[in-house]
C-alpha cells in the first residue's frame, strides 16, 4: 500500500511539472511583441525581396487562421487541451510543416548525438574518476583523468572550433560538417551507418572532452570519501578480490549521487546541442529551436520544451524507482 | 518488492519510449507536409563533374514546392528550378528573356491593356501544355486568394483576365499599369510571379496549405527527388521542354544538391569558408568581405564575381540606409536626421570596407544602367546639388544639433532633456557584422548614442518603430526608381502603436511627395513627366532625409571552378542575369554551366 501512495504521489508530482512547464512556455513568448508570422514574412523580405503592399492584411488572415487572435485564456485552454493529446499544431513559421512534423525530422540527429555523447561522457568520466581515487589502481592509470580534468569547462562551442580546424580542415582527417556526405542519400547499409558515424566523430567529440572531466571530479570527491567506510575495510578483511571490492563496494555505492546527476544533466542538454549543432551543422533539436526562437515560433517552442521537459521529468520520477534497486538501504527504509 | 520492480521498469520504459511514441502521437490535424521526401527508387549514382553542390541554410519546411503554399514558400532553396514564369529580365544585360510567353506587350498607349502569347512548346512535367487556361487561373488566384503575395497589386490594378485562345491571354487593367509586366509578370531577382498549374491547384483543398511535395506538376529543368533536414537534391529533367524549344541546350549538370548549413551560417561562417576551401561546395550563400578574400586566397579555384579582386560582389538591388521612425522625437526634426547624415563618412567607408570601390551610395535604388541614366540626369544632378547627400561634415552637423537645441554631454555626446540621441543601430549579424560597428564609430564621433543590437528582436524593434536606427534595404527599383520613391508613399505609413510594414519604417508621410508619385504612377519611365517627377520626389528624399543611405548592396557569391566553370561575371556576363543561384534567374545560371573536366 505504501508503495503504491509513493508511485501516486511521484505520478502527480509528475503531473504537475508538467503542467507548470507547460504554462510557462506558454505564457512566457506571449509576453513578447514579437510575431513569428510576421517575421517570417520580413525573413522573406530580408532575405527574397517578398514585401507585399497588404501585408497587414495577410498577416490578420494567418493570424486569424492560427487563432491567434481569439482571447488569450481561450487560447490557453485549447492549448492545454492540445498538449493533454500531444498535438502542438502547426509551426507559424515553417507552416504547413506541423511542431511534431519538425520534432520528428530532428529528434534522430540530437538522440544520436547528444545522448550518445552523455552517457559515453558519464560512464568514461564515472570510470576514470573511481580509477582515479582507487589507491590500489595502478599509479599510470590513476593519471589518465588529469587531460580530462584539463579540459572541464572548455566550452563546446571553443572545443568544435579547435576540432573542425585542425582535424577537419587542416588535417583533412573527418568531415566539417553535415550528418552525413553530401548527396548521399539515407539508406539501411553498413557503408552509410560508416559514413554517418564519421560525420559525428568531431561534435561528440567537442561535447565529451569538455564533460568528461566533471564526472571525473565529482566521481574522484565520491570515491575519496568511500574509502575510509566501514563496509569497505570489512571487505578488504574479508579477503575479497579487488576489482570485486572496486566493483560491489566502491564503485556502486559511489555511484548514487553521479546517476542524479546524469538525469539532472539531461536537462542542460539544449543548451549543448544548440552550440554544437549549430557549428557542426546538424539539423537536430537545438537548431529547430534556435530558429524557432529567433521567429518566436512559439508551437514549435512549446513543442521541444515540453518534450525535453516531460522526458526528463519522467525519467527523474523513474529514477527515484530504480534507486532502490541499486541501493539496499533505501529498498528497506 | 516485486511491485516496486515491476514499477520501476514499467516507468523506465515509459520514460525510455516516450520521445519516439510522441513524436508519432496521433496529429489531429494532420499536415500536408511530409517529414521528409525519399527517392522512390535508389537514386544512380553520378560523378561528382555531374553533380552541382550549393551551400544554403533551409528554411522552408520540408515538402514545400507549391508556390501558392503561404507563407512556408520561398523560390529561393531550389524551387526556381521548378517554377518558370512568362519571362525573365535579365539585369546586366537589360534585356527581357521571354520563356513560357513568347510575347508579352502592353496594346495600349496607356497601359490599360496587355497580350501574352505563349510558348506552344512549353509544357508540364506531367506532358500537358502550358495554356492560357493556366495563365489566367494563375492571375485569377492571386486576385482572389487575399494570402498570395501580389493580391494586393492585382487588385489594384487588374480588370478582366480573358483566354483569347489556348495560347493567348488578355489583361485588361482598371487603371493604366505600366510597370505591371516588369514588377508582376516578370521573374528577376526576388520577384515575379511563376505560372502554376490549373488543374493540379484547383484539386487541392486549401492551395495556400498544399504542400505540393514531388507530385506537383512544374515546368522548370529539374524534378525534385528527395528531401529531409540535410539536403535537397534535384535531378535534371531530361523531357524539358525548353530544350526541345530551342531556348537551352541539355544542361550539363545531370543533379543539383543543395546543402542546408543549418546553424552554420552566420557567426559559424568561417567552417562554410572552410568547406569550400575544400572543394566540398561549389558555391554557396554570400560572404562578408574579409571571408570571401580569405576564401579566394586559399584556394584559387574559387572566384567571384570580379574575380580575385575587390569588391568581390556584384551590385544587388538592395541597397542599404539607416531607417528610423521620423513620426517620433527626436528623429522627427529633421535636422536631426541631416545631422546624423552629415557625420557618416562615404569615403572612410569605401576605403575601410571596399579596398577603395564605390560602393556608399546616396541613392535608395541600386544603380543598375537604366537607374544610372537616371541617377545622371541633369534634374537629378541639380537636385543633388541643392541637397548633397553624401555630403560629411562634422562642423555642419554639430551647428544643426546646437540649433535643435541639444548641448553636448560629458561623454561628447548630445543631449536634450537629459536625453541622448538613440542611435543603436538595429541589423543582422550575419549581413551587417562589418558595416555596422564602422557605422557606430562615426555616428559616435557626431555625438551620437550608437551601439550595435544584432538581438533576436532587432527585426520587430523596426516594425515597432522604437527609437534607434534600422539597417535594411530597399527591395525595390530595377528599371526606375518609382518603386524605390513609393515606398515612402504616406498611404503605407502607419501611425505609431502599429507595425510597420517592411520597408515602411520611415512612417513618412507628405502629401507634396505623395502628389509626385501619384503623377508618376500612370506613366512610362520614358515619359519625360515622369523622369522630372521621380528627379522632385528623389530631391524630396534628400532633403528630408526620409532615410540615410548607406551603401550599394553586394552579393560575394564564392565560385568554385573545380569542378564547374562558366559562372557569372564581370566579364562573363552571360545571359545577364546576376549571379545568384537561389534568385528566380538561378536557373539560367545553373544551366548555362560547364563542366571543368575534372573528375
Amino acid at each position: 500500500m505504501a508503495t503504491f501512495r509513493l508511485v501516486v504521489r511521484r505520478l502527480l508530482f509528475l503531473i504537475f511539472v508538467i503542467w507548470a512547464a507547460s504554462t510557462i512556455t506558454f505564457f512566457i513568448p506571449r509576453l513578447s511583441s514579437r510575431s513569428a508570422i510576421r517575421e517570417r514574412f520580413a525573413q522573406l523580405a530580408r532575405t527574397g525581396g517578398f514585401a507585399p503592399a497588404d501585408l497587414e492584411k495577410i498577416i490578420a488572415n494567418m493570424q486569424h487562421q492560427f487563432g491567434l487572435d481569439q482571447p488569450l485564456m481561450q487560447q490557453y485552454g485549447e492549448y492545454l487541451w492540445n498538449v493533454v493529446h500531444l498535438d502542438f499544431g502547426y509551426s507559424l513559421n515553417k507552416y504547413p510543416s506541423t511542431v511534431l512534423d519538425l520534432i520528428s525530422q530532428a529528434l534522430p540527429w540530437s538522440i544520436g548525438l547528444i545522448f550518445v555523447t552523455t552517457i559515453l561522457s558519464f560512464i568514461i568520466g564515472n570510470l576514470l574518476g573511481a580509477i582515479a581515487a582507487w589507491p590500489k589502481a595502478p599509479r599510470w592509470m590513476r593519471t589518465v583523468a588529469t587531460p580530462f580534468v584539463l579540459l572541464t569547462g572548455v566550452p563546446p562551442v571553443l572545443m568544435g572550433v579547435l576540432l573542425l580546424f585542425f582535424i577537419g580542415f587542416k588535417l583533412k582527417l573527418l568531415p566539417l560538417g553535415g550528418a552525413y556526405s553530401i548527396g548521399i542519400v539515407p539508406n539501411w547499409s553498413w557503408e552509410f551507418a560508416l559514413d554517418m558515424g564519421m560525420h559525428q566523430i568531431l561534435p561528440a567529440l567537442a561535447l565529451i572532452l569538455g564533460s568528461v572531466g566533471g564526472w571525473v571530479l565529482s566521481m574522484r570527491g565520491m570515491g575519496v570519501t568511500i574509502q575510509g567506510e566501514d563496509y569497505v575495510n570489512f571487505a578488504e578483511h574479508k579477503g575479497l578480490g579487488g576489482l570485486t571490492i572496486f566493483r560491489d563496494y566502491y564503485l556502486r555505492n559511489a555511484l548514487l549521487p553521479q546517476v542524479t546527476g546524469f538525469a539532472l544533466a539531461l536537462g542542460t542538454l539544449v543548451t549543448s546541442a544548440i552550440v554544437v549543432e549549430g557549428i557542426f551543422g546538424l539539423p537536430g533539436i537545438g537548431t529547430v529551436l534556435q530558429l524557432a526562437i529567433q521567429s518566436n515560433d512559439f508551437p514549435v517552442i512549446y513543442g521541444i520544451v515540453l518534450f525535453i521537459t516531460i522526458t526528463v521529468a519522467t525519467l527523474m520520477v523513474a529514477l527515484e524507482f530504480v534507486y532502490p534497486l541499486l541501493d539496499p538501504r533505501i529498498r528497506k527504509n | 518488492m516485486v511491485k516496486l520492480k515491476f514499477l520501476a521498469g514499467v516507468l523506465l520504459a515509459a520514460a525510455a519510449a516516450l520521445a519516439p511514441v510522441a513524436v508519432y502521437a496521433d496529429d489531429a490535424a494532420a499536415t500536408a507536409a511530409p517529414a521528409e521526401i525519399a527517392p522512390k527508387t535508389p537514386l544512380p549514382d553520378l560523378p561528382r563533374n555531374k553533380q552541382l553542390i550549393l551551400g544554403w541554410s533551409i528554411a522552408s519546411p520540408i515538402g514545400v514546392t507549391n508556390p501558392w503554399a503561404v507563407p512556408g514558400y520561398t523560390h529561393q532553396e531550389g524551387n526556381n528550378l521548378m517554377f518558370e514564369p512568362l519571362q525573365y529580365y535579365a539585369i546586366f544585360a537589360s534585356k527581357y528573356i521571354p520563356w513560357l510567353a513568347q510575347s508579352c506587350e502592353y496594346t495600349s498607349k496607356d497601359f490599360t491593356s496587355l497580350e501574352i502569347k505563349l510558348n506552344p512548346k512549353a509544357k508540364w512535367s506531367d506532358g500537358t501544355p502550358v495554356t492560357a487556361d493556366d495563365v489566367v487561373y494563375t492571375f485569377e488566384g492571386q486576385m482572389k486568394n487575399d494570402k498570395l503575395p501580389y493580391h494586393a497589386d492585382f487588385v489594384q490594378y487588374v480588370d478582366t483576365v480573358t483566354a483569347k485562345d489556348k495560347e493567348t491571354v488578355e489583361v485588361k487593367f482598371k487603371i493604366p499599369a505600366p510597370r505591371f509586366k516588369f514588377e508582376v509578370l516578370t521573374l528577376k531577382f526576388d520577384t515575379g510571379i511563376p505560372i502554376v498549374q490549373k488543374a493540379w491547384e484547383e484539386k487541392q483543398k486549401d492551395v495556400n496549405a498544399a504542400a505540393g511535395g514531388v507530385d506537383i506538376p512544374h515546368s522548370g529543368p529539374y524534378d525534385l527527388v528527395a528531401w529531409n533536414a540535410n539536403q535537397k537534391i534535384y535531378n535534371l529533367r531530361e523531357d524539358w521542354w525548353a530544350i526541345k524549344a530551342g531556348l537551352r541546350k541539355d544542361p550539363a549538370v545531370k543533379r543539383v544538391v543543395i546543402v542546408n548549413l543549418g546553424g552554420q551560417v552566420g557567426q559559424n561562417m568561417d567552417t562554410v569558408a572552410q568547406r569550400l576551401v575544400n572543394n566540398e561546395m561549389d558555391s554557396s550563400l554570400d560572404m562578408r568581405a574579409q571571408v570571401i578574400g580569405n576564401i579566394l586566397a586559399q584556394n584559387p579555384k574559387i572566384t567571384s564575381w570580379t574575380g580575385n579582386k575587390s569588391p568581390f560582389g556584384y551590385r544587388d538591388w538592395w541597397p542599404n540606409s539607416l531607417w528610423m521612425n521620423t513620426t517620433i522625437a527626436p528623429y522627427n526634426d529633421v535636422r536631426v536626421r541631416k545631422a546624423m547624415s552629415l557625420s557618416i563618412n562615404r569615403d572612410q567607408i569605401n576605403d575601410v570596407l571596399y579596398d577603395g570601390a564605390k560602393v556608399a551610395t546616396i541613392y535608395p535604388f541600386p544603380l543598375y544602367p537604366a537607374l544610372q541614366k537616371f541617377a545622371d540626369s541633369p534634374a537629378v544632378k541639380a537636385e543633388e546639388a541643392k541637397y548633397n547627400p553624401g555630403e560629411f561634415d562634422l562642423d555642419k552637423s554639430a551647428k544643426l544639433m546646437t540649433d535643435a537645441g541639444f548641448t553636448k554631454n560629458g561623454d561628447g555626446l548630445w543631449e536634450k532633456d537629459g536625453k541622448t540621441v538613440n542611435a543603436t543601430i538595429n541589423g543582422f549579424e550575419g549581413i551587417h557584422s562589418d558595416i555596422a560597428p564602422v557605422l557606430v564609430e562615426m555616428l559616435r564621433n557626431g555625438g551620437f548614442d550608437a551601439a550595435v543590437n544584432f538581438g533576436t528582436d532587432a527585426q520587430q524593434n523596426m516594425n515597432d518603430g522604437v527609437p534607434g536606427l534600422y539597417m535594411f534595404g530597399h527591395g525595390a527599383s530595377l528599371l526606375d526608381p518609382d518603386a524605390a520613391l513609393e515606398l515612402f508613399d504616406g498611404k503605407y505609413s502607419t501611425p505609431n502603436g502599429s507595425a510597420a510594414g517592411a520597408g515602411r519604417w520611415s512612417r513618412y508621410k507628405n502629401p507634396e511627395y505623395d502628389k509626385l508619385l501619384d503623377e508618376m504612377a500612370p506613366l512610362g519611365a520614358d515619359d519625360p513627366k515622369f523622369q522630372a517627377d521621380a528627379a522632385a520626389a528623389l530631391g524630396i528624399y534628400w532633403r528630408d532625409v526620409i532615410d540615410i543611405p548607406i551603401i550599394q548592396w553586394l552579393h560575394r557569391i564564392p565560385y568554385n571552378n573545380t569542378y564547374w566553370t562558366n559562372w557569372p561575371s564581370d566579364t562573363n556576363v552571360a545571359d545577364g542575369e546576376n549571379g545568384a543561384f537561389w534568385a528566380h534567374t538561378g536557373m539560367i545560371e545553373i544551366t548555362s554551366l560547364k563542366p571543368s573536366g575534372a573528375k
